[in-house]
């Protein structure tokens, strides 16, 4: 992976990331995983260690916290929270997120300009 | 903001790295733990859900590489790693090691020590109070070329009242003066000056006051400031100085103040005694240098278009003495580092193309070391490391040595500049003097040259080691040529650069060498050999009419019969001891012309032979020439060639300023070298010191002897005891002496030059040597084959020979260009030097061919005695 497609990808999972933590609330870096593909429809087959300099980097900025707990099969895992900043973040990146997402989809439908 | 935080958190990460790596392995362990649980749950067999977990997670390894690096700072724990390892390295190779510190030690003390200098005396800001407002007015006459010339009083008042643009402005000029009464008069190094000298520099005073406008009027008490070691040394510290009388110059003076000594104003002298100038009218008498201080608003250009309104309506005022004449400000800083400033420059330059040598050795040393490493570094990448983690490794090492250099030459480099000091002595002035030392600014720069240095050397065989490196490891890292033929090419570029540089130091070197042997060669116009000359200050009570005659005439005849004295005389100002009055005269024959300008000198009879200066007309002065006969003059050669062209000078008559009694020619004696040997002769005129004349108080006596003449000097003064005790005896030494002194400074440029020079061509020869050398020791083989093929011994010393000749040619046309360049700039630091002289470059170019065909030759020879037996096993 080019280095300029990394700092994308890492972007975006960053944003997947605090979106996954706030619907599903606390979750290990596997779940998290698991869960992304999922939602992306498998469309995103990548490799599940690249979560976890995301989640390093995002904890390293103060926007998640994590702790060491026991999973449902009770197994010891690394669990990872939103915090208060954290979820200003994920606000702020959504709306910037439609207004671009709005403002490609206006280039991109023909009828949409007059 | 977050960013800050992020990076706050990684730094902190760095001094706990076991925890973090604990941290990192658990949490992929309990991710493959709940992969695998899920995989099992989905039906894999045990072994086939770590495979697919593992294969998931893409690397364990990898993974925990890209979390190490996140989490701390890679660049940081690199750098680290890099400078332990290079440590080891260098460690390793003690010899290659001390050889390049102590070449960079050498070269960087080297541009430290002449850095401190340059440091001292142009770029610290002067010791007064916001010096960036102080400036110099200088009177100009560009129809002579006059740039600097002292000004009279009347000028420096129209300055002083007539501008707005300057807070205070004084003039001064330095003399020096006896201090103390008949018994214990001494000659002091003294500064005279108007009221505001002071205020202009911002100064107060240590003790008592300083001059205030009062003190100038002519009712006043005549009053002295005293330097503070003025007042430690004449009069040991005395607390009740302040109100006290002394006498100066045979007058009265009352100490109001003192000041400290660090405040000083003439260089190199530490002035004693300031007191306050008389008013004078006389607008011909130029002998005021005047100094100012600007107010903040106003900028130089307005003060220097006020200043040139009063040199437009002075030229129209007074157009005998003013016609074309302007006025030049200058900044104080300017002026103070002007006389030393292209020197220094010149000398910062020269040694910094000596370290630039001294680099390309090191780098040729570098490349051939990292050729050798080829090794060890293609193993590295093989085992992943990637290329500018090499060139990080390589480099790393260069910037260790250059650092180590640096180091070592900041503590040789206070004792290069003692020695460079004592060299330069007192033959080359240089202001501020005192205040050469090691301060921040000067470690900054060893710094930074260091650094510079190191990336200098470092980054060329770095960049050729790391991708033969990597064609190393493609081909096994066996001893392949393409491998080092990259590295080859690089070294011979290098050492034509070098060759390059060496030979425009040489040309420098060479040309001031030759410059200053032709200076040593010049006949001074005069006999130096067995002469003592001795400085004299007459007191007031001798003044010219009759006192004065009586003691020339009295204090000769007493020496002459002194035993072991061959003969003596008197001379205002002695040839080469840095003295000249110039007086405007007009020819008697020509009464309506403009004036004309000469040196005037006052001799008495006796002072021609004894320096066995040669009478080319008529006859010296005699006892004979007194008060009561005609007012008679010597000329020189040049003068009765401007004054008199085409005519015999002997009988002409000249008129000085508006005295109305007339001068006659009497003699025309030969050139002498007045000012310096470099310098050709002006027109001179001799008054006899017999006659009547100018008040000037200050002269030579000059006694030529049978022997040793320093062994006269105790009769001398005694001699000068019996006739006038309060005669003032300042300089004592030999003639030779005296224009000893007048070659210091060429000598001391030469001296420095040389040194450059022959360390330049010694690192240029060593560098080729070692460039031939390391390519005759890979080609070992080849040479076996050569000779085992029927080669003849002799051919092959030719082939290397032709190489190294080569590369030497290269280099010599490159700097040929560069030495003509440099010379002609150098030349100007010298007076009589000529830069780009044809036969001084074809000289060095043939020096640095033999240097570079005999640097060649010993490899060479090496070469052709090779066993081709022994060379084909070394495979």
């Amino acid at each position: 992976m080019s280095s300029d497609r990394a700092e994308v990808w890492q972007g975006t999972l960053a944003l997947m990331i605090l979106k996954t933590l706030d619907t599903m609330g606390a979750q290990h870096g596997y779940g998290l995983a698991r869960r992304i593909e999922q939602t992306s429809g498998h469309s995103l087959a990548v490799n599940y260690g690249t979560i976890y300099p995301a989640l390093l980097k995002l904890e390293q900025e103060g926007y998640i916290a994590s702790s060491w707990g026991v999973s449902e099969n009770n197994r010891r895992a690394k669990f990872y929270t939103l915090t208060g900043a954290g979820r200003k973040q994920l606000a702020r990146e959504a709306r910037e997120w439609e207004r671009t997402a709005g403002i490609i989809a206006r280039f991109f439908s023909p009828k949409a300009s007059s | 903001m977050r960013t800050l935080r992020s990076w706050v958190l990684r730094l902190a990460g760095l001094f706990s790295p076991g925890r973090r790596e604990d941290e990192i392995r658990q949490e992929l362990e309990s991710h493959l733990q709940l992969h695998i649980d899920d995989n099992v749950r989905a039906g894999m067999s045990p072994a086939e859900a770590r495979r697919e977990a593992l294969l998931r997670l893409g690397g364990i390894e990898s993974v925990k590489e890209t979390q190490r690096d996140r989490s701390g700072v890679p660049l940081l724990q690199h750098l680290a790693r890099d400078v332990r390892y290079a440590f080891r390295v260098l460690r390793r190779n003690p010899t290659f090691t001390a050889i390049t510190v102590v070449t960079l030690a050498l070269g960087i003390g080297a541009n430290t020590s002449i850095f401190t200098l340059v440091n001292a005396v142009l770029l610290r800001p002067l010791p007064y109070s916001d010096p960036a407002r102080l400036v110099m007015i200088w009177g100009t006459d560009p129809r002579t070329g006059g740039r600097e010339m002292s000004v009279s009083y009347p000028d420096f008042e129209a300055w002083r009242d007539g501008t707005h643009s300057f807070e205070h402005v004084a003039a001064f000029t330095s003399r020096s003066v006896t201090l103390g009464g008949a018994e214990l008069a001494e000659l002091v190094p003294a500064v005279q000056t108007t009221s505001g000298f002071f205020r202009v520099l911002g100064m107060n005073a240590l003790a008592g006051r300083l001059f205030a406008d009062s003190d100038e009027t002519s009712e006043a008490q005549p009053v002295a400031v005293l330097s503070d070691a003025a007042w430690k040394r004449q009069f040991g510290g005395r607390g009740d100085i302040i109100g006290t009388t002394i006498t100066i110059n045979q007058r009265p003076h009352v100490v109001i103040g003192i000041v400290p000594s660090e405040f000083h104003f003439i260089p190199t002298e530490v002035e004693q005694v300031y007191t306050l100038l008389p008013r004078e009218t006389n607008r011909e008498h130029g002998y005021l240098r005047v100094i100012a201080r600007r107010r903040p608003n106003a900028t130089m250009a307005a003060a220097q278009a006020e200043l040139d309104v009063i040199a437009t309506r002075t030229a129209a005022a007074f157009p005998r003495t003013h016609a074309g004449t302007g006025i030049a400000l200058v900044s104080l800083e300017a002026a103070v580092g002007a006389p030393v400033r292209d020197g220094l420059l010149i000398l910062l330059a020269l040694v910094g193309a000596v370290l630039l040598i001294g680099c390309t050795n090191v780098a040729n040393l570098l490349l051939a070391r990292n050729a050798s490493r080829q090794h060890e570094l293609g193993l590295r990448i093989s085992l992943g490391a990637g290329r500018a983690r090499i060139l990080q490794q390589l480099l790393t090492e260069s910037l260790l040595l250059a650092l180590a250099g640096g180091a070592a030459g900041l503590v040789m480099a206070p004792i290069l500049t003692d020695a460079l000091l004592a060299m330069l002595g007192s033959g080359v002035p240089l202001p501020r003097i005192e205040g050469v030392n090691i301060d921040r600014t000067v470690v900054l720069f060893t710094f930074g040259v260091s650094l510079a240095a190191g990336l200098v050397f470092g980054v060329v065989p770095a960049a050729v080691a790391a991708p033969s490196a990597l064609q190393a490891s493609a081909r096994d890292a066996s001893r392949t040529i393409a491998g080092t033929r990259a590295g080859q090419r690089t070294r011979a570029t290098l050492v034509v650069v070098e060759t390059a540089i060496a030979l425009v130091l040489l040309a420098a070197g060479a040309m001031l060498t030759r410059s200053f042997l032709e200076l040593r060669a010049t006949a001074p116009g005069f006999v130096t050999g067995d002469v003592l000359a001795v400085g004299l200050r007459l007191p007031v009570s001798l003044a010219p009419g009759a006192q004065r005659e009586t003691f020339f005439e009295e204090l000769r005849r007493r020496i002459e019969t002194l035993p072991g004295v061959r003969s003596a005389g008197f001379i205002s100002s002695l040839p080469m001891a840095g003295g000249r009055d110039t007086l405007q005269f007009r020819l008697k024959d020509q009464p309506g012309a403009k004036p004309l300008s000469a040196n005037f000198n006052i001799a008495s009879p006796g002072y021609f032979k004894t320096l066995e200066i040669p009478i080319i007309a008529g006859r010296e002065f005699s006892n004979a020439d007194g008060a009561s006969t005609n007012p008679v003059i010597v000329v020189n050669e040049t003068a009765a060639r401007r004054f008199w062209p085409g005519r015999a000078a002997l009988g002409m008559e000249i008129a000085v300023s508006e005295s109305t009694s007339t001068l006659k020619v009497i003699g025309v004696t030969g050139d002498v070298r007045q000012s310096d040997l470099g310098t050709a002769a002006r027109p001179e005129i001799f008054l006899c010191a017999l006659q009547p004349g100018p008040g000037w108080s200050t002269f030579a006596l000059v006694v030529k002897a049978r022997g040793e003449p320093m062994s006269l000097l105790p009769d001398v003064r005694a001699s000068l005891r019996a006739v006038q005790r309060d005669v003032a005896i300042s300089r004592v030494g030999t003639m030779e002496d005296v224009v000893a002194g007048r070659l210091a400074q060429p000598r001391a440029y030469t001296i420095l030059l040389g040194a450059f020079a022959a360390l330049a061509l010694i690192l240029a020869a060593v560098g080729l040597y070692g460039v031939i050398s390391y390519s005759v020791t890979q080609r070992t083989r080849e040479m076996g084959i050569r000779l085992a093929l029927g080669s003849s011994p002799a051919a092959l010393v030719r082939s290397i020979l032709k190489t190294g000749t080569a590369l030497t040619a290269a280099g010599i046309v490159i700097g040929l260009a560069g030495a003509y360049a440099v010379t002609q700039s150098i030349a100007k630091l010298l007076p009589g030097a000529r830069g780009g002289d044809p036969l001084t470059l074809a000289g060095v170019a043939v020096l640095m061919l033999s240097v570079g065909s005999l640097a060649s030759y010993l490899p060479a020879r090496r070469a052709a005695r090779v066993d081709p037996l022994a060379a084909l096993r070394v495979e």
